[in-house]
């Protein structure tokens, strides 16, 4: 078995290893939070600090990865008519695309 | 005691439905299978379900009683709400009132392979296995294939015909586990892929029905850590 046929466990291992990320980037933000953001121009050089900024994007592909296999697994769970499944996969597939984009650009115009 | 038990006779033509018995006069310590004894012997000679040992170890009589899957011979009376509602297992085609066509439950534990390969010649006297080794197998060897858990998984319900189920799982991990087993890399290369294995999604309804007290989730995650140390 290789990782190429591993159709199974690579989808799980992303969502498992993505869950522990996203937890700790959650946990870290609420500390920092609640530790107080005083305004907008805080907020944004709070994101343009490099490390901050790099963890956040990995935050939202990490983000994406973790629903793209969740949606699938439950589209998969519920939805038979292949026709449907197709359209539906498409359907997440390109709103998850679109928030990624949108993710990124918001990301880097911060950080630039 | 009030019962309400399900009814479907595929002669009769008509729908299945729920038919009310009450009886009385059950000794201290009855058993639901005793009940469903007295009722078929002396209120309703028509009413079908499986049963042999009547002691929890052939697996024969698990039904869904008051919402939960469990074998009728070892659950009380005495600590089930009445009115008592008795359903076939979930998810199973019904051949008759309490029996259902058990195909699928059987299929999926076949394709796990579920005895011993060894590809050596066999020893000339017995296998060996170390006390450790063996104590490996506690936990798993137990199961009768009552089907309570497979039948209490919703991922059974959507996908009996590719999802393994955890009665299965758990006898694919029975063998993985054996220290005398060498197709561990065969057993795991058949359990790939989306479907057979990776339909779990660990929400332990199988755990908590187990009438044996087994843990398919544990097994299921145990082969989940052992496809994984194949592959790094």
């Amino acid at each position: 078995m290789s990782w190429r046929a591993a159709s199974g466990l690579r989808p799980w291992l992303l969502q498992r290893l993505s869950a522990v990320y996203l937890a700790a980037y959650l946990l870290f933000s609420v500390v920092v939070w609640v530790g107080g953001v005083a305004d907008f121009h805080h907020w944004q050089a709070w994101f343009a600090q490099p490390l901050v900024n790099a963890a956040s994007l990995l935050f939202l592909v990490a983000l994406l990865g973790h629903a793209w296999v969740g949606t699938r697994d439950i589209l998969m769970d519920y939805v038979k008519p292949v026709g449907w499944r197709f359209a539906l996969l498409s359907l997440f597939g390109l709103a998850f695309l679109i928030s990624l984009g949108l993710g990124l650009r918001g990301l880097l115009q911060v950080g630039a | 005691m009030q019962f309400l038990i399900y009814r479907y006779d595929p002669d009769d033509g008509r729908e299945p439905r729920m038919q009310a018995y009450e009886l009385d006069g059950f000794d201290a310590g009855a058993k639901l299978l005793d009940a469903l004894l007295r009722i078929k012997a002396e209120l309703d000679p028509s009413l079908s379900f499986r049963r042999s040992c009547g002691e929890g170890v052939c697996g024969s009589d698990a039904l869904n009683i008051n919402g939960r899957n469990g074998l009728a011979c070892v659950t009380s009376l005495a600590e089930l709400a009445q009115p008592v509602t008795i359903r076939p297992l979930p998810g199973q085609p019904v051949i008759r009132d309490l029996v259902v066509d058990m195909s699928q439950f059987y299929h999926q534990y076949r394709a796990v392979k579920p005895w011993l390969t060894v590809h050596d010649p066999a020893p000339e006297t017995e296998y060996r296995q170390t006390p450790a080794e063996r104590a490996r197998l506690d936990g798993l060897y137990e199961c009768i294939l009552c089907g309570c858990c497979s039948t209490a998984c919703p991922s059974f319900w959507w996908n009996p015909d590719k999802f393994r189920g955890p009665a299965a799982l758990l006898q694919a991990w029975r063998f993985l586990a054996d220290s005398r087993d060498q197709a561990t890399a065969e057993r795991l290369a058949e359990l790939e892929g989306p479907y057979r294995l990776f339909r779990c999604h660990s929400i332990m309804n199988c755990t908590d029905v187990c009438p044996k007290g087994l843990n398919p989730t544990r097994a299921i995650g145990k082969i989940k850590q052992l496809m994984l140390k194949h592959l790094v």
